[in-house]
């Protein structure tokens, strides 16, 4: 699987053809084929080509949705390591 | 457009031009699901269909109360409808809820049903938290609706084995949380 940095990733924005691919704890996923992630944005507020980690603790669902799409990567941090998966979200706790 | 009411709205620091694009994204989702539950009605046959046709059509023409409900509200705080109606389609805050491959399969039909039953109570609790103590006439709507999307959920799930639904099917009426916003 590729490894991306937040550059790379950037560049699946699905804008003008390109794929769209999102990020979450680490994985890189596909979202090309989701009716809900068409031209590289999520209900208004997301677009693609960037780390949504932070962004799902505040979404109205947990990252269980992230399971159907394909990981076709991980993500790099600034240092050039691979970013590793954080603690659960607060909800998982119930 | 309600000049002052928009005004009220942007000031209590609600980005209208977004709450507009999500508002107009989930009266797409309802008007949709409104058309698609049509066709898995017309679908739900035999002994197996016929015991969930009627929750199936209480949950089809409420949708179609909720559309009915929001359109006044875009159109209050500067926001209107696409002009094609195919773009409408397009732009819904859910998958289209297509019927499934075989019909005749009555736990796939349930499936397709609560999935976008499931995406409505994510919009509403989202549009909810959005406009919570900010946009009052808003959030009173998007309660409303949440409030029977909560319930064709787990009128579904229950229907799926899930677990109880907890409450009692309606009788002799529909929308009891929206219709107020219908007069």
């Amino acid at each position: 699987m590729q490894i991306f940095t937040k550059n790379e990733l950037a560049q699946y924005n699905g804008k003008n053809g390109a794929p769209s691919f999102i990020a979450y704890n680490g994985k890189v996923y596909d979202v090309s084929d989701s009716f809900l992630w068409q031209n590289g944005r999520h209900q208004v507020l997301h677009t693609t080509g960037v780390d949504l980690t932070a962004n799902l603790d505040q979404a109205p669902h947990g990252p269980d949705l992230l399971d159907k799409f394909p990981v076709i990567g991980w993500l790099e941090d600034e240092l050039g390591s691979l970013i590793k998966p954080g603690p659960a979200p607060a909800w998982e706790k119930y | 457009m309600a000049k002052v009411a928009r005004e009220m709205v942007e000031k209590a620091g609600v980005d209208v031009d977004q709450l507009l694009e999500l508002l107009v994204k989930n009266a797409a989702a309802e008007l949709t699901t409104y058309y698609y539950y049509t066709i898995l009605r017309a679908n739900l046959i035999g002994l197996e269909g016929e015991g969930i046709k009627e929750i199936a059509e209480v949950a089809r023409i409420e949708d179609r109360n909720h559309f009915e409900a929001l359109v006044p509200r875009i159109y209050e705080l500067g926001g209107k409808l696409p002009d094609d109606m195919k773009a409408f389609h397009d732009i819904s805050a859910c998958p289209p809820a297509r019927l499934p491959k075989d019909p005749t399969d009555i736990k796939a039909m349930l499936t397709v049903l609560v999935e976008a039953e499931r995406c409505a109570v994510r919009g509403y609790t989202h549009l909810c938290n959005m406009t919570a103590g900010k946009d009052h006439r808003t959030y009173d709507l998007s309660l409303s609706i949440l409030n029977e999307e909560i319930e064709h959920e787990s009128w579904f799930s229950e229907f799926l084995g899930e677990g109880p639904s907890g409450h009692f099917m309606r009788r002799g009426e529909t929308s009891p949380f929206v219709s107020k916003f219908l007069r």
